[in-house]
């Protein structure tokens, strides 16, 4: 049991309905109290399209009396069949599903009239509440791959890759993509399939003929990519395509392995350097002491966090003092990639420990997700919000991966140290804290402690106080409401 | 009226959702989440709609093994530590908590005396109005109202002179007329709408005692025999039964909401707190100062799709200005309480209980209205479909009730059709 301020990512079955979300003809029964139903809201604001969410709610208990009340796992799982005919069902469970024991039905589906297929239904039978968000649409997404990409198929003519993106409600899923779609376009790769954004069973199907996979997001593609690797031996680039040295080794890799001419993708990543890539410009025309040896930390997921750090440390000469990621499940992968760039790399899925850390370490600079927003508004650090959750769906989202990424990246940075530099440095050196003082500002949250440092110091200054107090410090926080 | 029950899932979402508005009428206290990260997930999610500092909100996740008891009143001993001036505390149990084994009224008990701070737990309604968790929420409030003391009229003139006087400073004597009760409004509305919906009240003679939830629980108005419970919304059912365990007068009435709704309320509550008045004078006044609105909505079709229980008023609301109600959906009828909603609706409309929300989908495509007040999962979709929508959710603020809220609510009707109208006239 643990008090948390907030959690980074959502419970499994919100993973599930992410991925049958982004996909055509899939349909998710999401079994659940009526209480734990506000995906469709979710999805509401994010897609601004006229669709629906494809989720039926299967209530553990009917939410009224009546006997026609859906309630019936298996009798709502037809349903939803008879009703929508999808090529796929995704059955999601609810914590509350899941704690009080329910399986779902083993149960098959009659064949549809237009296509003479039946639906296949996907259990999803691995869940579990300690299978979180990012790992539970991984799984999802492998089980759906394996439902539909299950035989060989030749090889395409022209050289061709999977994109594996990001799933529904992260909200630079298809910016990314666009953006990875017109670099393989640039060296003369055709697309595949794109999954899970907009896929269908076709897509799936036609999957093993690809020449090589390309995953965007190792958190989301990771278990599918490794199967048709296994499966079809199709390999894969996995690496974070940010930054302009991420984004130039990526189209090396894809160019190897679709048997390109390698000077052909070094004509097309000069050619983006010189015209799209915005970082390593940044990093030249930038004085030196701007960006070179200044302390950033990254916390966020895993392909955002990794790509963000190398990108940093490699590109802009900045000391990353510290990596964590909240994906627990992927720590081990995260640690071994972020000793490449920082001595100090965690997991941790505790906002306050990021907190805590980002309060003794006091970095130039935090990139981090929308629970670290405060921390660095409390301790008046400059903050970039670049790793998911994030907290802000934009009309028209740009992307940080790719060559066009890196012009987002320069000018999010640019942004932040230019707005820290114009602002005054804080007033003399830190004032002493008494034991008794020290006490108190341990009680107030991680995320508040740096705003309310700040508040006391200026408070006993003004006072003439020689060091901080109890007294003076709940005073100051006493004005400062 | 045929109310038919679709047995389907209306558009609602978590109750969790109300912590929002609880915690900017309670902002001293502190809401504690309990259960798994799925709760959590779902409450900061939902509360990020009202912006970082809506709610002083901790959650609590449990693990998959029964937790030793106590250990939940430590944790949020620690969460409660945080915050100054922290007075009350709200532990919000979800259903996993339950499965969990969290022994929810011992666990509460020990936080109180650890603590010294009040603690109302609450168990997350598995279903119903996305509005539930605050009539829990409220009738855990009035159930620690002081009780309002027998033979008070035998002691001290107590300092009285009702909600308004209170609020300017006045403190009369006790200049309360033999036999009237003081009437304690239940429901959540905005600091200027309770200001003047008091003032409404007291303007026709009664005294208006307090309301529930009142921010310093110091505050909180006696409930009991002599008192009369009223509430602003209909969904409330529970924090009426609470009113009725303690011996109050409940008044089973219209909400106040609209100028009809308004007048029949303070009717009725004057009623209940012993004096027969006549609202009509005050009400012809307050319908000519929005008759200019109302004619706007004569003959416009509109769409309720149903999630906060607000509908069936609204729905009257608009129906008595003339406009043409083409369904009214509600996730459950809460009766008694819809009762007198339901009798002055109108035969004409339908209701559909526990909607399917998939298809309202069609039959707003199929019915093409003018207006659709649309829960949060249809509000987009509809949109997106070129149906001009207001989201549900906005009647929630807290604006709308009494006859000086009566204009807000109908503005709420009315601005969407002039912002489409101004965006329709451009040339794109």
């Amino acid at each position: 049991m643990r008090v948390l301020r907030g959690v980074y990512e959502g419970p499994g079955s919100h993973g599930i309905l992410r991925v049958a979300a982004s996909m055509r003809g899939v349909r998710a029964v999401f079994r659940a109290l009526p209480s734990e139903w506000h995906f469709p809201a979710l999805l509401g604001g994010y897609a601004r399209s006229g669709t629906a969410a494809p989720v039926t709610l299967s209530p553990v208990i009917p939410p009224f009396e009546s006997s026609r009340a859906p309630g019936d796992f298996a009798g709502d799982l037809s349903a939803a069949v008879r009703r929508h005919a999808p090529d796929a069902v995704l059955v999601a469970r609810s914590d509350t599903a899941l704690i009080s024991g329910e399986e779902p039905p083993e149960m098959s589906f009659p064949p549809d009239r237009r296509t003479g297929r039946s639906p296949k239904l996907i259990r999803s039978d691995w869940e579990s509440p300690e299978v979180g968000e990012v790992e539970a649409a991984n799984l999802a997404l492998l089980e759906l791959v394996q439902a539909f990409a299950n035989r060989p198929r030749s090889r395409t003519k022209e050289p061709s890759v999977n994109l594996f993106g990001a799933p529904v409600l992260e909200p630079l899923a298809a910016a990314e993509l666009a953006e990875m779609e017109r670099l393989l376009g640039l060296i003369g790769v055709e697309i595949n399939a794109v999954v899970p954004l907009g896929a269908g069973a076709e897509d799936l199907a036609r999957l093993p003929r690809a020449w090589a996979s390309v995953v965007l997001h190792r958190e989301f593609g990771e278990a599918a990519s490794l199967y048709l690797q296994d499966e079809f031996k199709i390999p894969r680039v996995a690496a974070p395509i940010l930054g302009a040295v991420g984004t130039g080794a990526a189209l090396r890799s894809i160019g190897e392995l679709c048997s390109l001419d390698a000077s052909d993708v070094n004509r097309v990543i000069w050619g983006e350097l010189a015209n799209t890539a915005r970082l390593p410009w940044y990093a030249r025309i930038t004085p030196p002491e701007v960006l070179e040896g200044r302390r950033v930390a990254v916390f966020g997921d895993l392909t955002y966090a990794l790509g963000l750090g190398y990108t940093c440390a490699r590109e802009l000469g900045m000391e990353v003092i510290w990596s964590g990621t909240y994906l627990l499940h992927m720590e081990r992968d995260f640690m071994w990639r972020a000793e490449a760039f920082t001595d100090e790399a965690f997991a941790t899925d505790d906002p306050d420990e990021v907190a805590a850390r980002a309060e003794s370490s006091r970095p130039d600079l935090l990139i981090g997700t929308a629970l670290e927003a405060p921390v660095a508004d409390s301790l008046g650090i400059p903050f970039l919000e670049l790793c998911p959750p994030r907290s802000h769906h934009p009309l028209s989202p740009a992307p940080l991966m790719g060559y066009a990424g890196t012009g987002a990246i320069a000018d999010a940075l640019d942004a932040a140290l230019r707005r820290h530099r114009s602002e005054p440095p804080p007033a003399g050196d830190n004032l002493p804290w008494n034991e008794d003082a020290l006490e108190e500002l341990r009680r107030i949250p991680p995320f508040l402690r740096g705003r309310a440092r700040r508040l006391a110091e200026e408070h006993a200054r003004r006072a003439g106080a020689s060091a901080v107090t109890r007294e003076i410090l709940q005073e100051s926080r006493t004005r400062g409401r | 009226m045929t109310i038919l029950n679709e047995a389907g899932t209306p558009d609602t979402v978590s109750p969790l959702y109300c912590i929002g508005h609880l915690g900017e009428a309670l902002p001293h206290a502190l809401f504690v989440v309990v259960g798994t990260r799925a709760e959590a997930f779902a409450a900061r999610t939902l509360l990020s709609t009202f912006g970082p500092d809506c709610a002083r909100t901790a959650y609590v996740v449990l693990d998959p093994e029964p937790p030793e008891r106590g250990a939940l009143a430590a944790e949020v001993g620690r969460a409660a530590r945080r915050y100054r001036e922290c007075e009350l505390c709200i532990l919000v149990v979800g259903r996993t908590a339950r499965l969990l084994g969290i022994d929810l009224s011992g666990e509460a008990g020990l936080i109180e005396r650890r603590l010294h701070l009040a603690v109302h737990a609450l168990e997350l309604p598995s279903g119903g109005f996305t509005t539930s968790l605050e009539d829990s929420a409220l009738a855990a409030l009035l159930r620690r109202a002081p009780a309002d003391a027998p033979g008070r009229e035998e002691g001290p003139p107590k300092e009285r002179g009702g909600f308004l006087s209170g609020l300017l400073g006045r403190r009369p004597e006790d200049s309360r007329t033999p036999g009237l009760r003081p009437v304690v409004l239940a429901g959540r509305a905005s600091p200027d709408c309770r200001r003047r919906l008091a003032g409404e009240l007291e303007q026709a003679g009664l005294e208006v005692a307090g309301f529930i939830p009142s921010p310093p629980p110091e505050e909180m108005p006696p409930v009991g025999p002599e008192t009369v419970v009223a509430p602003l919304q209909p969904y409330l059912t529970e924090t009426l039964r609470a009113a009725q365990e303690r011996g109050a007068g409940v008044v089973h009435t219209l909400a106040p909401v609209g100028v009809d709704g308004t007048a029949r309320f303070i009717r009725d509550v004057a009623r209940a707190a012993g004096r027969e008045i006549n609202e009509l004078a005050r009400a012809r006044e307050a319908l000519a100062e929005v008759e200019g609105l109302r004619n706007r909505l004569r003959g416009l079709r509109v769409f309720l799709t149903g999630d906060t229980g607000l509908e069936i008023p609204l729905a009257r609301t608009l129906a008595g200005a003339g406009a043409v109600i083409l369904e009214v959906g509600t996730p459950r009828i809460a009766r008694p309480a819809l009762v007198p909603e339901l009798q002055t609706l109108g035969v004409e409309i339908d209701i559909v209980e526990a909607p399917e929300w998939t298809r309202q989908i069609e039959r707003v495509e199929e019915s093409r209205p003018d207006l659709v007040i649309a829960g949060p999962g249809l509000y987009a979709p509809l949109t997106a479909r070129g149906h001009l929508c207001r989201l549900s959710l906005d009647f929630l603020s807290g604006d709308i009730y009494g006859y000086a809220g009566a204009r807000r609510l109908l503005e709420l009707f009315i601005t969407p059709l002039d912002r489409a109208s101004k965006l329709d006239a451009l040339e794109l």
